[in-house]
């Protein structure tokens, strides 16, 4: 259980990640003892630049292994799933929202979200796609491509994909950081609106003193080592 | 969304990439589908040309240059044959046609053949399919005045012979052209690219080739009386002029024939050769008797046989050789296509693998990625290729109206040829080749390094 006493939907314990240094020694970049989410709940992580944030973000997802320790994400771990299962998992269980929004530039917003839908394995349709892009103020924007809108908006198109398959956990690395400071607060406000709803868990990473002010836990990464 | 819908998102991307790649794959497969359609189309055309002529008897040497001088007007003769032969022939039993032809003129460039009206009246170039006429009337013929040139031609080429010994020669009457016809018929190519219509007249060159020196016979202009309707064969190109009045002609002399020592007209047995032709068209009664009649016209030391439609896949046996080289050159295109499109989706591979890791991050599959780099290779070549399809007909049927002037038929230009499914085939196998390199770096994008902001 999470300190809300809810039901845990992340849980981290042990983790080791490091890479080969130039020199050929391993650099160590994550080294965390215990760190758990609760269903609903929302939390910031905040750490120096370069100090590993996004990698552990990275190794939530699936999308990096550790070296050792354990990642559990509603229950599964991801690590001990083959490489396909774990993507499948990825797109069905986690939400992803990048610093530079991450959308493809040939897509328009609509196909941008209905893309995290197609490998969430969604049933094709594309009422929730739109729905979803009308909750985040773009509903007349659907059809626009990514050159075509703001970076403000670029951003609640990120929050949209991230959101369409209902996942669970959403993670969300400097989801601010390409914002000035205007759109920025309104993008975090959406997004921990949005993640409200008890069906989302979130996970921010930051350095930004503004961002984490506004969340009432927040974790320092070098006080989970 | 689905693979497609992402995979053609890709290439309107890249439009200009894509274009131009799939240009690359269009030109190889547009030049392997021309390639294929006119070898197959002439080879075809040849072969359709022979059908009306079971055998052709002409002076010995190359059988093939004497199928090519009779049926298709091409190349020069080989030499004449004795009127004689061409008399057994007709009487033998086997044979149920024969016809005479003699060449020696053109009129520019049209091949001037000399011809009895059995031509016109008998003589099926495809079976069931008689030269008809579109307006006017075949010449006149008569076998009689026939020997009467004949003798006319014997006594200029005595004068000649005479003259080079030196001797006095008493020129001989002039012949009465009043009295010949001088017709001609001409075929619609001929009508069409000279411009000559019924009652004109033209004046013949010496020689089966045109050549600025050529000798005019301005003595004996003719009159055109009948235009052909087109047959799409050889006949088209050429001009049918009667036989008699062809030996009527000045420098139309007898000449030894091939295996004599002597001219035609200078024997001395009993039954001297009246004159010659360049070779006899056989139809035959059955093509059991083909065999047995071959064989003993070419035991003769005077004359051989030939069967076109053999001569003409013997042709093609060797022209076969130099479609396949250029058939290669069209597959060396398409490789240099392939590897095009290897380079183009390689160049963008450093935009792409941010791409790459951002629907690996959505949740696609290594095998995902791959898939659609491969599809879209594939897909440029099919695109290409089906583009290539199109165009290589598209550029036989322009080019058939060039050909059709210069040769007198057409290719069937939009006729599918069963090789082209291969070719389609041999797009898509190139097109995975081609994009296997680009899918397998894709396949190993390094997803984490590729989402950091790049700014």
């Amino acid at each position: 259980m999470s300190d809300a006493g809810t039901k845990t939907i992340l849980q981290l314990r042990n983790l080791r990640k490091s890479y080969p240094s130039s020199d050929g020694a391993p650099l160590e970049v994550i080294r965390l003892r215990e760190f758990e989410l609760g269903a609903s709940e929302q939390a910031v992580l905040v750490g120096q630049s370069g100090s590993g944030k996004s990698t552990l973000l990275n190794l939530i997802a699936g999308i990096l292994l550790p070296d050792e320790g354990e990642i559990r994400v509603n229950g599964t771990n991801p690590t001990q799933l083959s490489e396909a299962a774990r993507d499948r998992f990825r797109a069905a269980n986690i939400g992803y929202v990048f610093q530079s929004f991450n959308l493809l530039q040939g897509f328009t917003a609509l196909e941008n979200v209905l893309l995290g839908q197609m490998f969430g394995g969604g049933n094709g349709s594309t009422d929730r796609a739109v729905q979803l892009l009308k909750n985040v103020g773009l509903g007349q924007r659907l059809h626009h491509k990514p050159r075509a809108l703001s970076i403000g908006e670029q951003q609640r198109v990120a929050i949209a994909r991230a959101l369409v398959n209902a996942p669970p956990l959403v993670l969300a690395d400097e989801p601010t950081g390409s914002l000035d400071a205007k759109n920025g607060a309104a993008v975090l406000e959406l997004l921990r609106r949005i993640c409200a709803d008890g069906k989302h868990a979130l996970l921010l990473v930051t350095h930004d003193p503004q961002v984490m002010s506004s969340f009432e836990k927040v974790v320092r990464l070098e006080d989970l080592q | 969304m689905n693979l497609v819908k992402i995979v053609g998102k890709n290439m309107r991307q890249r439009a200009l990439a894509t274009w131009l790649t799939g240009a690359s794959v269009m030109l190889g497969v547009a030049l392997a589908v021309a390639i294929l359609l006119i070898k197959q189309g002439v080879q075809q055309r040849f072969e359709q040309g022979t059908l009306g002529y079971e055998m052709v008897v002409g002076a010995k040497g190359s059988p093939l240059q004497l199928v090519l001088n009779t049926v298709y007007n091409l190349d020069v003769s080989p030499g004449n044959v004795s009127w004689k032969l061409f008399e057994q022939l007709r009487n033998d039993k086997r044979v149920k046609l024969a016809v005479p032809f003699s060449v020696g003129d053109n009129y520019k460039g049209f091949r001037i053949v000399g011809t009895t009206d059995t031509f016109f009246k008998d003589f099926e170039f495809e079976p069931g399919r008689k030269p008809e006429l579109a307006s006017g009337r075949i010449f006149n013929f008569s076998e009689a005045s026939l020997m009467s040139a004949f003798r006319e031609a014997a006594e200029r080429a005595r004068e000649r012979e005479a003259r080079e010994r030196g001797e006095e020669v008493k020129p001989a009457p002039e012949p009465e052209h009043a009295e010949r016809p001088f017709e001609a018929v001409i075929g619609s190519t001929v009508a069409e690219q000279t411009g000559l219509a019924i009652g004109q007249q033209f004046i013949a060159a010496h020689g089966v080739q045109p050549s600025a020196e050529a000798k005019l016979h301005t003595k004996n202009p003719w009159t055109i009386v009948g235009i052909l309707q087109p047959t799409h064969t050889a006949v088209d190109r050429a001009i049918y002029i009667n036989l008699d009045s062809f030996y009527h002609i000045e420098g139309h002399e007898l000449r030894a024939p091939t295996g004599q020592e002597k001219p035609a007209a200078e024997e001395k047995d009993n039954d001297p050769d009246p004159g010659q032709v360049s070779s006899i068209v056989l139809k035959l009664r059955s093509p059991i008797m083909a065999f047995g009649l071959y064989r003993e016209i070419n035991d003769r030391e005077d004359a051989q046989a030939a069967f076109p439609a053999a001569e003409i896949r013997k042709l093609f046996d060797i022209v076969g050789n130099i479609d396949k080289l250029l058939l290669a050159q069209a597959i060396l295109i398409l490789v240099v296509g392939g590897v095009a499109i290897a380079v183009s989706i390689y160049n963008s591979m450093s935009e792409r693998k941010r791409e790459i890791a951002i629907l690996r991050a959505l949740g696609a599959r290594r095998s995902t990625i791959f898939s659609i780099v491969l599809l879209e290779a594939v897909t440029i070549c099919l695109f290409g290729s089906a583009l290539g399809l199109v165009g290589g007909h598209v550029v036989v049927a322009l080019a058939n109206g060039a050909l059709y002037k210069a040769s007198g038929f057409v290719i069937p230009a939009f006729h599918i040829q069963p090789l082209e499914w291969y070719v389609l085939g041999v797009a898509v196998i190139l097109g995975a080749a081609a994009g296997l390199g680009p899918a397998v770096g894709a396949y190993r994008t390094d997803v984490a390094k590729n989402l950091a902001p790049t700014s």
